[in-house]
């Protein structure tokens, strides 16, 4: 086994790095709703990032990883569905953002405000839905993606892919929960750690504390769990793996965002602490696809069949 | 002025007394939603307290002497269970300093003329208080607060800033903790102080918080003048007083949450159809039976006086609950259901619920004073 980079996989996350370097991108400040950076996404696009996995010689895995660098950031960005669903299912990769639900075509799904594409899992279907100008109404919430919801799904245009597409399109989807999670954890997890090393009480960094250590590490842990689960479900993509990746960051995720706004105290539950822009969307993830006990059955059937 | 229709509560029967709450309530709940922040709450948790009162449902514990009903626990028990029932205004609004910790603070530690005073004002919805404990470099660590208070005369001059002190845009009143004795350190020469807000000197900055109102605020204090009369428990004897507010802020204060979470576990367990969560609903309603009992054992032994620590247990295990039961909401509605996206929906719930294991001493305090004053475990380095 080979836990280190490729030349190419360090290349480019290095060209990544540089591309997010030169946008200089901050916090929003008071963003509460949404954090979508179209910035980004022009520069990914132009870069060729988003169609990595088309490219001779890349795969899912090289995908994830630019997934996972790009949800460290503060902003959001469609990346995950561009990267590791939509070039199963689109003939036209350029029709992105690409929005994904699963049920009624009525409710309301991440990124479809700026959405070309739809991809539905209506159950014993999964259909592809070009989305026309107009077609969208926003939706407020508190979970930073941009949220959507089609004002008139039965007037549009429908491609019919088959119930046959619906497992790939699902343990694709679970890749995407656990590698996205992974990014927005080791974030949000870097910031506690400089918070708890600065703020002092009873005369000494809260960090020194044991009873901070010792769930920091659990959290720590957890954030590790999830980020490799993650990356050898892309590395395999096999069902299982995808459907364990996707239970673990969904079970981890309340341990993990509770501790890590505990230890900023009042202070993490303000606008004016930045830990919001990534436990929001955490908080998002955790509820997807039916959340983990819905992932932990489809463990289970990938293990014993369904019954 | 006292309550019309006031019946002997005394002598009325419990199944008497929470039928007639019960009919109370049908009639009175407001329908519309409570506003979040600004002066729109103030005015809501105030009309909504004045008409409790009017009804004679307002401070059921409270002595006789300011206006209370000096009733037994119990019936304030049955009074919270209609309550939550009737899905009436949470109780964790801009009312609650006042009714839940200041008010029972100035009951035990006030002075007569405080009491006449405040409590009536307090309980008839006429007044909001807030709190002013915390200060940017002194939370779990209180005792190291800077804030200090000159005595000057009959009057103290205050200088410094508090911070985390919810709905002070829009208080009356603050029970307000300051240095008194610039020679002193820790919890020595502190003074617990009624701060009348509209005094001049006095700076409110809003904070929004992450679920969305602008709930906390920032409070500076630039030669503030108060006078000595409104020291409550006596100067540089506050640290004994803010205990006070703390044990009822970390005890009975939470009752009507408490109860109130119960119900919405109940709630929940009615509007879940998905076998998968099943476990952990009846977990959840195990948790929610075992809180209830602690909750009426801790208030009906705190009848016949201080009860000490314990209440830390049950804040603490409220706390940790109700962060559960707003997470499991939404993993029974989906995330992306109306009831979840909606900006004071579950999410919000689930987003505010970080605060409980924070405000009034975080889960870590909790655990410590639990361990040392409770368990009698040695106490350790701080």
């Amino acid at each position: 086994m080979d836990y280190d980079f490729t030349e190419d996989q360090a290349a480019i996350l290095g060209g990544l790095e540089q591309l997010i370097g030169s946008l200089n991108i901050e916090p929003p400040k008071d963003a509460v709703f949404s954090a979508y950076s179209q910035p980004l996404d022009d520069e990914l696009t132009a870069g060729g990032y988003l169609d990595i996995t088309s490219q001779e010689g890349f795969g899912l895995l090289d995908g994830a990883l630019i997934v996972e660098q790009l949800a460290q950031l503060p902003v959001s960005v469609e990346a995950a569905t561009s990267v590791l669903i939509a070039p199963v299912f689109l003939e036209d990769t350029t029709r992105r953002p690409v929005a994904i639900l699963a049920g009624a075509l009525t409710k309301p799904a991440r990124f479809l405000p700026m959405a070309k594409t739809l991809l539905a899992d209506i159950g014993d279907d999964l259909l592809r839905i070009e989305i026309p100008e107009g077609a969208v109404e926003e939706v407020a919430t508190l979970f930073a993606y941009p949220y959507g919801r089609l004002k008139n799904p039965e007037n549009l245009p429908r491609v019919s892919l088959g119930s046959a597409q619906l497992p790939t399109f699902r343990r694709r989807w679970r890749i995407a929960i656990a590698v996205e999670s992974s990014g927005l954890m080791q974030s949000a997890l870097n910031l506690v750690l400089e918070h708890v090393k600065t703020r002092q009480q009873f005369g000494r960094p809260i960090g020194s504390f044991q009873a901070i250590q010792h769930r920091l590490v659990m959290a720590a842990e957890l954030g590790q769990a999830v980020r490799w689960l993650g990356l050898r479900a892309a590395w395999s993509d096999s069902e299982s793996d995808a459907a364990i990746a996707a239970t673990f960051a969904q079970d981890a995720i309340p341990r993990f965002c509770t501790d890590l706004h505990q230890f900023c105290g009042a202070m993490g539950l303000t606008l004016e602490f930045p830990l919001h822009h990534w436990t929001y969307r955490l908080r998002a993830l955790l509820g997807e696809l039916g959340g983990s006990s819905a992932q932990a059955i489809a463990a289970a059937d990938a293990t014993w069949g369904q019954k | 002025m006292m309550p019309e229709m006031m019946p002997e509560m005394m002598d009325e029967s419990p199944d008497d007394f929470r039928a007639r709450a019960r009919r109370w309530l049908r009639d009175n709940v407001p329908t519309e939603h409570p506003p979040v922040d600004g002066p729109e709450s103030r005015a809501y948790a105030l009309a909504w307290q004045q008409r409790q009162f009017a009804g004679g449902w307002a401070g059921l514990t409270w002595p006789r002497a300011y206006g209370g009903r000096e009733l037994p626990v119990l019936q304030q028990i049955a009074w919270f269970e209609e309550y939550a029932r009737a899905h009436a205004p949470s109780t964790h609004n801009a009312l609650f300093v006042g009714m839940n910790h200041a008010g029972p603070t100035l009951i035990a530690c006030g002075s007569d003329e405080q009491k006449a005073f405040h409590l009536p004002k307090i309980m008839q919805g006429d007044v909001i208080w807030c709190q002013g404990f915390s200060e940017p470099n002194s939370g779990s660590d209180l005792a190291s607060l800077r804030t200090r208070g000159e005595v000057q005369g009959d009057e103290l001059v205050i200088n410094g800033q508090k911070i985390w002190s919810s709905y002070a845009d829009i208080a009356d009143y603050q029970e307000l903790l300051i240095r008194t004795d610039p020679a002193s350190s820790r919890h020595h020469g502190l003074s617990w102080v009624i701060c009348p807000m509209d005094a001049p000197g006095i700076t409110v900055r809003p904070i929004k918080t992450m679920a969305g109102p602008a709930k906390f605020a920032e409070v500076f204090y630039d030669n503030v003048r108060i006078p000595l009369a409104n020291i409550v428990g006596g100067l540089n004897n506050g640290w004994k007083t803010a205990m006070a507010t703390l044990s009822f802020e970390r005890g009975t204060a939470s009752l009507a949450l408490q109860i109130s979470l119960s119900q919405r576990v109940e709630e929940l367990i009615a509007a879940c159809d998905d076998v998968a969560l099943g476990e952990t609903l009846m977990d959840l309603r195990a948790d929610a039976a075992a809180l209830r009992a602690m909750s009426y054992q801790f208030a009906i032994k705190s009848e016949s006086g201080p009860v000490g620590s314990e209440g830390s247990m049950i804040r603490l295990y409220f706390a940790e609950l109700a962060q559960r039961v707003a997470r499991v909401a939404i993993d029974i509605f989906g995330i992306a259901a109306p009831e979840v996206l909606a900006v004071h929906g579950l999410g919000y719930d689930y987003f505010d619920a970080y605060s409980e294991t924070i405000a009034g001493g975080t889960a870590e305090i909790q655990r410590n004073i639990i361990a040392e004053r409770v368990l009698g475990l040695p106490r350790g380095s701080r």
